[in-house]
């Protein structure tokens, strides 16, 4: 390798590894929905993102009601949501996905 | 008795007090009652104000995005039967994104994507001939804006079934497998191990979903290669007639005629953690040699390419998180190309066939440094005469999934400075070229054996947003 490449070889994985906090995950929110919820709540990812508009998935994440919101766009989950791992791993990723592709986010799903 | 009458005297004057004082207090209280409801209706018109808003600023309108990736490439070919080699320490280049998506209403969108990709101080317009605009935003070249995608889509319900259409210029690289090693989240719409090229067609997708989970076929009929006609404004010496044949035939003896495609994708299952792919591409008019007079690029036949691909996302449920974020896929393909009589398609008899195969398996797994991080390890062979349609891969050496050998490859795809808008990448990819390299369209060109490495280092960062 020349001298360029080690330079910024070097350089980039030295910033790569400044990382700082961690981050809810959109994209992990879909993949967590299509995995976990999809087939129970019959409904596409962009179908239950769309059943409220950004503020209102804001207040309801404000307020503590993420969860009831959910479990009202989607009875069927009701168990899902109401779990101890939808507060401690999965809320976060779901929100920042409903939050993306609330029907005022003006985000289109891809075909 | 005068006790008494003071006694009734002070309750009925603190009865008054207190009537009074209540009597206040309801009235202060239907106040605020009044004020808060003017409020709430307030708050409502307020709230459906900015809906509306969001609704004209986001979904009535195109919305952009932008992709903008600056990259280095330190690249080295061997050619270990002639003893020769060729480098460039550092190609650098920059390519942007314009992304544009825009919903109308309910069941329409358009998606849109332009870009430039090119190289730190190109030449104003880059004229290689064998650049065409099936990879025109997917090599480096100049810093021309092209389109790269324009497409609509119109969804509907058919008795029931639903039904996509969709035309224009398709979102047809970086498919299926290949958006880990190019660090997107979202892959194209094709399966990248047989076709990744940049193309124009019209597309019907039907949705079967409601027999298995995820599933759905796409049926794309476009063309990639637009033949022989007259110039813009036709013939200046004779006839002036545009965009047409004279007498309707293609030169008899060059028959550039041109190429048709009918594309068949689909989604055979995938419930968000296991998913399998398909494609069978038939290529109409596919360019060979015409024996009489050893005429290359003439439409010399038909090639046929079929892929299978799963991806597990996510290994086991819930054993760990680094299973959980491990991703695993192997694809399998095989292509088939059948000459006409009087022709040959990659070194075929006269009016033989040609066939090849593939494997690909790659691992995505979580780096365990970062945030999210993810470290990729892939392998590809391909047999002699293993010619997929790749020639828009984004690999600087030429397409490794199009490999007549193998390749080896691994990648870090993690966010600078932990910005998830500032996705990076460091990627090395070896390829071991065991007969020659098939990086373009040349399908007059024998495959004979090689024995030549091409290796090629990449460090991009991106912003994205």
């Amino acid at each position: 390798m020349t001298t360029f490449g080690k330079l910024t070889t070097s350089a980039l994985l030295g910033l790569g590894l400044l990382t700082t906090s961690l981050y809810a995950d959109a994209d992990k929110g879909q993949r967590l929905y299509q995995k976990k919820l999809k087939a129970t709540c019959g409904m596409t990812g962009a179908v239950f993102a769309a059943k409220h508009t950004q503020m209102e998935w804001e207040e309801a994440k404000e307020s503590g009601n993420l969860a009831e919101m959910m479990t009202e766009a989607c009875p069927e989950g009701k168990s899902f949501f109401e779990s101890d791992k939808f507060k401690s791993k999965f809320e976060e990723h779901l929100y920042d996905f409903v939050h993306d592709f609330a029907s005022d986010s003006g985000n289109i799903p891809s075909c | 008795m005068r006790k008494t009458l003071l006694s009734t005297a002070v309750l009925s004057l603190f009865a008054g007090a207190v009537a009074a004082d209540d009597a206040s207090m309801q009235a202060e209280i239907d106040a605020l009652m009044q004020k808060v409801q003017k409020l709430e209706q307030q708050q409502k018109r307020t709230n459906k104000k900015l809906s509306q808003v969001n609704a004209q600023s986001a979904n009535d309108n195109v919305k952009f995005g932008l992709d903008f990736r600056n990259a280095v490439d330190v690249i080295d070919y061997r050619n270990n039967d002639a003893d020769t080699y060729a480098t460039n320490p550092s190609l650098l280049t920059s390519r942007l994104y314009l992304t544009m998506g825009a919903a109308p209403t309910e069941g329409l969108t358009f998606q849109g994507k332009l870009a430039v990709y090119s190289t730190w101080g190109s030449h104003l317009y880059v004229t290689d001939p064998a650049l065409k605009d099936w990879a025109a935003s997917s090599k480096a070249s100049d810093t021309v804006m092209r389109i790269k995608e324009a497409y609509f889509v119109y969804s509907d319900e058919l008795g029931g079934q639903p039904v996509s259409v969709s035309v224009g210029r398709r979102p047809s690289t970086n498919g299926f497998l290949a958006n880990y090693r190019e660090n997107e989240n979202d892959p194209g719409s094709p399966l990248a191990h047989i076709t990744n090229m940049e193309v124009n067609g019209a597309m019907v997708r039907l949705d079967w979903s409601r027999f298995m989970d995820g599933a759905y076929t796409k049926f794309v009929y476009g063309r990639a290669h637009s033949g022989e006609m007259q110039d813009v404004y036709g013939d200046v010496s004779g006839a002036r007639m545009p965009y047409a044949l004279s007498g309707g035939d293609v030169n008899t003896t060059l028959e550039d005629t041109s190429v048709d495609f009918f594309v068949m994708p689909g989604n055979a299952y995938d419930d968000g953690q296991y998913q399998v792919m398909y494609e069978w591409a038939h290529i109409f008019n596919t360019k060979g040699m015409k024996l009489d007079g050893n005429i290359p690029k003439a439409a010399s036949g038909s090639a046929d390419l079929f892929s299978v691909g799963l991806k597990v996302s996510g290994i086991g449920e819930e054993i760990s998180d680094f299973l959980d974020e491990t991703t695993l896929f192997v694809s399998g393909a095989y292509t088939h190309y059948d000459a006409k009589n009087g022709y040959t398609l990659i070194g075929s008899a006269d009016g033989g066939v040609r066939s090849g195969s593939s494997v690909w398996a790659g691992i995505i797994i979580p780096d365990m440094l970062t945030d999210s991080g993810r470290l990729g390890f892939e392998y590809n062979h391909g047999s002699k005469y293993w010619t997929p349609m790749n020639w828009a891969e984004d690999t600087a050496i030429g397409s490794k999934l199009a490999v007549r050998g193998n390749a080896y490859e691994a990648y870090w795809n993690f966010d600078l400075f932990g910005v998830k808008y500032l996705p990076a990448q460091i990627r090395y990819t070896y390829v071991q070229h065991d007969y020659t390299p098939n990086i373009n369209c040349a399908g007059w060109v024998a495959p004979v054996k090689t024995d030549i490495t091409a290796t090629d280092l990449r460090l991009a960062v991106t912003y994205r947003y």
